[in-house]
This record gives structure tokens, C-alpha cells and sequence, in this order.
């Protein structure tokens, strides 16, 4: 038997981090493994990861911001754009050595052009356990209509 | 937001609760240590204090936190965009020293960053020898 924390660990040790950083970048990707994928391409890299939904009278965005909160993020909307910024610091507390660190200091800035006009007044965001919550109304005469029809005779 | 998520040292989780589980990933985490405790901190952006299971059982910590699928459902009827976060719980397992002394692990979760201390019992921690002259 080998001891424990010999050479010959520490080097098996690292083909095992290597197969759970491989192992990550599957399961950031296809979490399930089976349902077709519905990402683009920036899922892999980008960060922080969003969801945007089409609501009808408004758009709305998520992201998940984990240890980011209202101060340290930014929305900046214009009529057909839309930006979020914002920095992440992980900080060794004082007197602690590192064992292991995987969560990423990082500033970021992701921006989408909007299918739409929108109404910057009507928009709000919030943020809640590590989630951004992004609500933009659409303009009025983006929003969806329904049109009468009348019978024919 | 501070608050404290139930500490438990009971068994690992029975099969027919694991049934129950959404998709999971393993948060990222950083773990950092000096004399006196080991300290970790994970990613579970989304779950929320009630969510969260920290068990201790023979040299292992296991991190669960569940991640509220509500907000997700709500949206299946809106017409996706963009799509790179599904809802999904969080878990994963550390090996921990056998000196960690389990009734008295803390954890706070704060915008969506689990933070758990594990304090040292005293045979972990490091010792000064004193030189006596001969």
C-alpha cells in the first residue's frame, strides 16, 4: 500500500481534477443529459448564466448572481438594448489558506439587442437569492394585439 | 440577509427522497482553512434556506440545496428566448478530517452563497511544542 499523500496520489490526484472540471463543463451544458439542448453556443463560456422569456406585455430575464447583490450590478436599458454589468469579488478572508477555489472573481457585461421597443419607466429589476430579475415592458405599440373579427353575412 | 439553514448529523438520504430530486449539478465552491476551522463557501444561486440539508455521516459532509422550480413553471406558458439555466438542485460530497466537530458546523446563506464553517476539535488543531534545554 501506497501511504496516503504520497507522490504517487498527488499525481493520480490531478487526472481525477481534471475528470471533474471535464465532467462540469458536461453537466454546465446538458445538466440532464438526455433533452436536446436548447443553448447557444454562449451558454458554455458566458457568465453569469440568464433565462429570457417572452411575456406578451413584457420581457423578462433572469440571471443567476450568485453573492452579487444590488450594489454591485448594473441594467442599463435603451430603447432596443440591453446591458447588464457587474463585479464579483471572492475574497481570501484574513488569515485563511487556500484549499480550493472555483468560484471565479470576475467583472462582467452581457448585452442583448431586444426583439422590441420597450419602456424603460415600466421596467423593474430586483434581485433575490443570488437571482436578477429583469421585468421590461414592452412599448405600446410593441405589445401584442388582438384584433375583433366579425361575423360576415 | 442572514440566516442560519438547519444543521443535521443524521443518515444519508433514502432512496424513495432521492426519487423525488430534480436534475442536479455540483456547485462551485471555494474552500479556504486555518487553525481553527475549515471554511467553505458554494454557488447555489436560486435555493433558499429551507432548501438546504448539510448532513455530516462517517468522514463525509454532504451540501444539498434545493432550488424552487415555481419561478421556472410560471414562465413554461411565456416563450423562451434564451435558455441556459433549467431548474436543478445542488449536491455535492466533501471528505472532511474525522477532527471536524459536527454539532457544531454553522451555515448562513446570503444572495444565494451557502457559507458553512467547520470548526476543529481540538486534536486537529496545530500544537506548539515547547524546547526544553537538556
Amino acid at each position: 500500500m501506497f501511504p496516503r499523500f504520497s507522490d504517487f496520489d498527488r499525481t493520480f490526484s490531478l487526472f481525477d481534477e481534471l475528470r471533474r472540471r471535464m465532467d462540469r463543463v458536461w453537466d454546465d451544458y446538458e445538466p440532464d443529459g438526455f433533452e436536446a439542448p436548447n443553448l447557444s453556443f454562449s451558454a458554455f463560456s458566458a457568465w453569469p448564466k440568464v433565462n429570457v422569456y417572452d411575456a406578451a406585455d413584457s420581457l423578462v430575464l433572469t440571471a443567476d448572481i450568485p453573492g452579487i447583490t444590488e450594489k454591485d450590478v448594473k441594467v442599463t436599458l435603451t430603447a432596443d438594448s440591453l446591458t447588464v454589468t457587474g463585479d464579483r469579488k471572492t475574497v481570501v478572508p484574513d488569515g485563511y489558506t487556500v484549499q480550493r477555489q472555483e468560484r471565479p472573481s470576475t467583472h462582467f457585461s452581457r448585452s442583448w439587442t431586444l426583439p422590441c421597443k420597450v419602456d424603460a419607466e415600466k421596467s423593474a429589476a430586483f434581485v433575490k437569492d443570488g437571482v436578477l430579475t429583469l421585468k421590461i415592458a414592452k412599448a405600446a405599440d410593441a405589445q401584442p394585439r388582438q384584433i375583433a373579427i366579425r361575423a360576415q353575412s | 440577509m442572514n440566516i442560519s439553514p438547519a444543521v443535521r448529523t443524521t443518515a444519508p438520504t433514502q432512496p424513495e427522497q432521492v426519487d423525488q430530486r430534480q436534475m442536479t449539478i455540483s456547485p462551485l465552491v471555494d474552500v479556504y482553512e486555518n487553525a481553527q476551522e475549515i471554511l467553505l463557501f458554494a454557488d447555489v444561486p436560486g435555493a433558499t434556506k429551507d432548501g438546504i440539508d448539510i448532513r455530516v455521516d462517517n468522514g463525509q459532509v454532504s451540501l444539498s440545496a434545493h432550488r424552487d422550480t415555481t419561478s421556472f413553471a410560471d414562465r413554461e406558458n411565456l416563450a423562451p428566448i434564451q435558455s441556459e439555466v433549467r431548474a436543478y438542485d445542488y449536491y455535492r460530497v466533501f471528505a472532511v478530517p474525522t477532527g471536524i466537530e459536527p454539532t457544531k458546523i454553522e451555515a448562513e446563506l446570503t444572495a444565494g452563497v451557502l457559507k458553512v464553517r467547520f470548526p476543529k476539535s481540538d486534536a486537529l488543531k496545530p500544537r506548539q511544542i515547547a524546547v526544553k534545554a537538556g
